[in-house]
C-alpha cells in the first residue's frame, strides 16, 4: 500500500475563464449594447443597417484578411529580430553592440509613419540588385514596396523589443550564470537551461503590450494604400457620396474598424496574460523597461 | 590534490593576486580568512577557472589545468563551488536545481538523476522541500540546496565562497553543520569564511590573505592565538572580538 | 613603479573587437549612403535652400502636440484620479448604510429610502468609474490612425457648416483625436502616480497631525509629481511622434514633403537626411531634457517601475 505522497507545491493552474473575466465580459457586453443603442438613437447612425453591410461587408472582410496577413508577417519578424538584437546588446563583443545600438536607436527615434513612407518609397531601391534579380523577379513593384513598409513596422517594433529582451536578460542575476558554469555547463547549455527560461518569463508582460502596439501600427500601412482594413475602408468611405450612400455610414464604418482593432489587441493581451500565469514561478517578477 | 603556483591576476590595473602559491592535500579542509578585497574570492575562482590567471599554474591531481588545451567544463566538473549568494536557478524547483547538472552536463537519464538528487537533498536535510522554488525557501535552505547541487556532480573537491555571509544568523548553523559533516567524511575543501568557530573545529589549516598575498598560514591554534605577523594579529583581533 | 596593463589575450581581443565594430558601423553607413545618393553626390545647396520649409512644417507638429498635450492633461488628470477610487467597496457600503440607518429614525420607509439612495449613489460611482475605464481601454486598444479618421467623420457628418475649408476640418479633427488619445494615456500615468503614493503615506501624514489638504500638499503631491513627470515627458515625445499622422488628413507637415516623391525625386537622400535629422535631433534634445529634469528632482528609492519607453505610453505600473 502506498504511503502518503509528500505535499506538492502546486503550480498555479491558469484557467481561461476566471470569475473576474466573466464579470468583465458581462460588463463589456452590457456597455457595448448600451453604447450602440445610444449612438443609434441620438447620433443617427446604425451599425446594423443591412444595406450598409451589403455594400461594405466584402470590403470589410477583405480588409480584415489584409490586416491579419500583415500581423502574421510582422509579429514573428519583430519578435525574432528583437530577441537577437536584445541578446546582441548585452554582448561583450563591441562588434555586435555598436551596430545593434545604432540600429535600435535609429528605429526607435523615427516615428513609425515616417519609416513606413520611406520604406515604401525607397525600399525597392535599397534592395541590392542581385537579390532582386534572383528572388524577386516577377513580383510587381507595389507589392515589394508595401512589403518593405511592413518590414519597416517590424523593424520599428523589433527595436523596442530589443530593449524589452535586453532588460529580460539583464534581470537574470549574473550569479546564476556563474553557478551554471561552475557546474561544468557549456555556455550554450547555460543559456538554454538557465538564462533563456527566465528571460522568457520576465519579458512576457512588456512583450504583450508591445504586440498590441504592433497590431495597431499595421494601420499605418493605410498611408501607403496597403490593402489592409483601414485603407480599404478609407477607399469605401471616399466613394460614399458618389455612390449615394448616406454619410452617416462613416460612423458605422469606423466604429466597425475600431471594434476590430480593439478585439485584436484585447485578445492578444489576454492570451499573453494566460501564458504569463501558466509559466509563472514564484520569485520571478516581471521586468519593466 | 589542488596546487597553485605563482598565481597573478590583474583586473585592469588592479593587481588582485600577487604571486599566490598553495598546496591542498586530499581530504584537507583549508580555510581562508582575510579582509574584503584581499582577493580570496578571486583565488577560489582561479582554481575552478571561472577566472583565468594571468600568470602562474593551477594543478588538479598533478595535472596542470590552466592550459589552453584543457576544457574548462571538465575542470569545473571535478571541483564544485558554493556561492555567497546561493545562485540557485530561480525558475526551477529544488529537485530540478540539483538534477540539472546531472542531466545536462553528465548526460544521466532523468529517473536516475532524480533518485540521486533526492538522496542528496535528504543528505542536506531538505527531502520535504524538493518541489519548492527557491523563492519559497529560507536563505539557509537555499544554501543547502546549493551544496546538494554542487555535490551532485561527485566533485573531487569543493570550494566555498563565504557561504554563510548572506544568511540571517539563525540559518548559519544549519549550513555549517552540513559543511562540517562533509569535512568529516573526508571531502577536500577550501572555504573562504568569517566563521571562526567553524574554522577552529574543522580546518586543518588556516590561510590569512591580505592585498592579494598569503600573509601567514598555519593551524587554527597558531593563527588565532599565536599569530606571527602584525597584520594577522590585528585582523584576528577584529574578528574574534 | 608604473603599472602596465598586461598584454594578454583579453586586451588584444578588445582592440580587434573595437576595430571590427567601427568597420561594421562605418561600412553600413557608407552602404546606405551609396545606395541612396549613388553617383549624384550630396546636394548641400538643396538642404540649405529648403530646410526652412521643413522646420516650419515641423512647428505645425509641435504646435498640435503641445496643445493636445496640455488639454489632454486636464482630462487625463481627472480620469486618472477617478480611476484611483475603488469601484465597489461592498463592505464599506454596508457599513455606511447601517451607520446611516441606525442614526436616523426607525421608520421602515426612511430605511428603505436610505438603502435605495446608497445603492443608487454607489451605482453612479461605479458607472462613472467604469465609463472612465472603458474610455482608457478603447483609446489604448485602437490605433491613433483610426481615432483620427473617426474624429474626422464625426466632424464632417455632424458639423458640416462649421468649417470654412477642408484643411481646417482636418486640423481640428487631428487636434481632437490627439487630445482624446493623450488624455487616455495620461490618465494611466496619473493613476499610477497617485496610487503609488496613496498607500500608507496619507495615514502617516494624518497621524502626524496634517489635515487632509496639508497631507495632500506636503506629502502626496511632492512624491506624486516626481513619479508622474518622467512618464509624462515620455508621453510628450511619443505624442510628438504620433502627431505625424495628421498628415494623413492633409495637414501640412514635414511628412508631406516626404510623400511627394515625384516632386523631389532627385533629392532622396537630402530629404531623408533632413527629416531624420529633425526627428533624431528633437528626440535627443527632449530625452536630454527629461534626463536632466529627472536627475534634478530624483529621490532615491522613489519610483514606479514605469515604462521608460514613450511607445508604450503608460502601461499600468508595477510598484517596486
Amino acid at each position: 500500500m502506498d504511503t502518503a505522497a509528500p505535499a506538492r507545491t502546486e503550480r498555479p493552474r491558469a484557467r481561461l475563464v476566471t470569475p473576474t473575466t466573466a464579470l468583465r465580459g458581462a460588463e463589456i457586453a452590457a456597455g457595448a449594447t448600451l453604447a450602440i443603442l445610444f449612438f443609434q438613437e441620438f447620433l443617427q447612425f446604425s451599425l446594423f443597417d443591412p444595406n450598409l453591410w451589403l455594400a461594405y461587408g466584402p470590403i470589410f472582410l477583405g480588409g480584415l484578411g489584409g490586416t491579419i496577413r500583415f500581423i502574421l508577417l510582422v509579429i514573428p519578424i519583430s519578435v525574432i529580430l528583437g530577441f537577437f538584437l536584445g541578446w546582441a546588446r548585452i554582448s561583450l563583443h563591441r562588434v555586435l553592440v555598436w551596430p545593434v545600438t545604432m540600429f535600435v536607436d535609429f528605429f526607435r527615434g523615427m516615428p513609425p509613419l515616417v519609416l513606413v513612407i520611406f520604406a515604401f518609397l525607397f525600399g525597392d531601391d535599397l534592395i541590392p540588385q542581385a537579390i532582386k534579380d534572383r528572388l524577386l523577379a516577377g513580383i510587381p513593384l507595389r507589392v515589394v514596396s508595401v512589403t518593405a513598409a511592413a518590414f519597416a513596422i517590424a523593424f520599428h517594433s523589433a527595436a523596442y523589443q530589443a530593449e524589452i529582451f535586453r532588460a529580460g536578460f539583464q534581470s537574470v542575476p549574473m550569479g546564476q550564470l556563474e553557478a551554471a558554469q561552475a557546474l561544468g555547463m557549456k555556455p550554450w547549455q547555460a543559456m538554454r537551461w538557465v538564462v533563456l527560461p527566465q528571460t522568457f518569463r520576465l519579458s512576457l508582460p512588456p512583450l504583450g503590450n508591445e504586440l498590441a502596439v504592433v497590431i495597431k501600427d499595421t494601420s499605418l500601412l493605410a498611408a501607403v494604400a496597403g490593402g489592409e482594413i483601414v485603407s480599404r475602408s478609407q477607399n469605401f468611405a471616399g466613394t460614399l457620396s458618389i455612390s449615394g450612400y448616406p454619410v452617416e455610414w462613416l460612423f458605422a464604418i469606423w466604429t466597425a474598424v475600431a471594434i476590430s482593432y480593439f478585439a485584436a489587441t484585447f485578445t492578444v493581451t489576454r492570451l499573453l496574460l494566460v501564458l504569463e500565469r501558466r509559466f509563472h514561478t514564484p520569485g520571478l517578477e516581471a521586468v519593466s523597461i | 590534490m589542488i596546487r597553485v603556483e605563482g598565481i597573478h591576476k590583474y583586473f585592469g590595473t588592479l593587481h588582485v593576486l600577487r604571486g599566490i602559491s598553495l598546496d591542498v592535500e586530499k581530504g584537507e579542509a583549508v580555510v581562508v580568512i582575510g579582509p574584503s578585497g584581499s582577493g580570496k574570492s578571486t583565488l577560489l575562482r582561479c582554481i575552478n577557472l571561472l577566472v583565468e590567471p594571468d600568470e602562474g599554474r593551477v594543478f588538479l591531481e598533478g595535472t596542470q589545468v590552466n592550459r589552453a588545451d584543457i576544457r574548462r567544463e571538465w575542470v569545473r566538473q571535478q571541483v564544485g563551488m558554493v556561492f555567497q549568494s546561493f545562485n540557485l536557478f530561480t525558475h526551477l524547483t529544488a529537485l530540478q536545481n540539483v538534477m540539472l547538472g546531472l542531466t545536462q552536463v553528465k548526460g544521466i537519464s532523468k529517473d536516475v538523476a532524480a533518485t540521486k538528487a533526492r538522496q542528496l537533498l535528504a543528505r542536506v536535510g531538505l527531502a520535504a522541500k524538493e518541489h519548492a522554488y527557491p523563492a519559497q525557501l529560507s536563505g539557509g535552505q537555499q544554501q543547502r540546496v546549493a551544496i546538494a547541487r554542487a555535490l551532485a556532480m561527485d566533485p573531487k573537491a569543493m570550494l566555498f565562497d563565504e557561504p554563510t555571509s548572506a544568511l540571517d544568523p539563525e540559518y548559519i548553523r544549519e549550513v555549517l553543520d552540513v559543511m562540517t559533516a562533509l569535512a568529516r567524511e573526508g571531502m577536500t575543501m577550501i572555504v573562504v569564511t568569517h566563521e571562526m568557530g567553524f574554522a577552529s573545529s574543522v580546518a586543518s589549516r588556516i590561510l590569512f590573505m591580505d592585498t592579494g598575498m598569503i600573509i601567514e598560514e598555519g593551524t587554527p591554534d597558531k593563527i588565532f592565538h599565536h599569530p606571527e605577523h602584525e597584520r594577522t594579529r590585528s585582523f584576528v583581533d577584529k574578528i574574534l572580538r | 613603479m608604473t603599472k602596465r596593463l598586461p598584454w594578454n589575450r583579453e586586451n588584444r581581443w578588445r582592440w580587434i573587437d573595437t576595430l571590427l565594430a567601427a568597420i561594421v558601423v562605418i561600412g553600413a553607413l557608407l552602404y546606405v549612403y551609396e545606395l541612396m545618393v549613388g553617383s549624384r553626390g550630396l546636394q548641400v545647396d538643396y538642404i540649405a535652400a529648403n530646410y526652412g520649409q521643413y522646420l516650419r512644417a515641423v512647428t505645425v507638429n509641435l504646435y498640435m502636440t503641445t496643445v493636445a498635450f496640455v488639454v489632454g492633461m486636464t482630462v487625463g488628470f481627472f480620469l486618472g484620479w477617478l480611476r484611483t477610487i475603488r469601484s465597489v467597496p461592498v463592505k464599506k457600503v454596508i457599513r455606511d448604510y447601517t451607520a446611516l440607518a441606525d442614526a436616523s429614525s426607525r421608520s421602515p420607509f426612511v430605511r428603505s429610502g436610505m438603502l435605495a439612495l446608497t445603492v443608487a449613489w454607489t451605482g453612479v460611482k461605479y458607472l462613472v468609474r467604469r465609463i472612465g475605464d472603458a474610455y482608457v481601454e478603447i483609446i489604448r486598444g485602437t490605433p491613433l490612425f483610426v481615432q483620427i479618421l473617426f474624429a474626422w467623420s464625426i466632424l464632417v457628418v455632424n458639423f458640416p457648416g462649421l468649417f470654412t475649408n477642408p484643411s481646417s476640418v482636418a486640423f481640428t479633427a487631428g487636434l481632437v483625436a490627439l487630445t482624446a488619445n493623450t488624455a487616455g494615456y495620461q490618465a494611466e500615468i496619473f493613476r499610477a502616480g497617485l496610487q503609488t503614493v496613496h498607500s500608507g503615506q496619507v495615514e502617516a501624514a494624518r497621524a502626524l497631525g496634517f489635515s487632509r489638504l496639508g497631507a495632500m500638499r506636503h506629502v502626496i503631491l511632492p512624491q506624486a509629481l516626481r513619479l508622474i513627470v518622467p512618464p509624462l515627458t515620455n508621453e510628450y515625445i511619443g505624442l510628438f511622434k504620433a502627431s505625424t499622422l495628421v498628415f494623413i488628413l492633409g495637414v501640412q507637415t514635414e511628412i508631406t514633403f516626404v510623400a511627394n516623391k515625384n516632386a523631389f525625386a532627385g533629392h532622396v537622400f537630402e530629404i531623408f537626411a533632413i527629416v531624420t535629422g529633425i526627428f533624431l535631433l528633437l528626440t535627443v534634445v527632449l530625452a536630454k531634457v527629461v534626463q536632466a529634469l529627472e536627475s534634478r528632482f530624483r529621490i532615491p528609492g522613489l519610483g514606479i517601475q514605469q515604462t521608460r519607453s514613450e511607445r508604450h505610453r503608460a502601461r499600468p505600473a508595477e510598484v517596486p
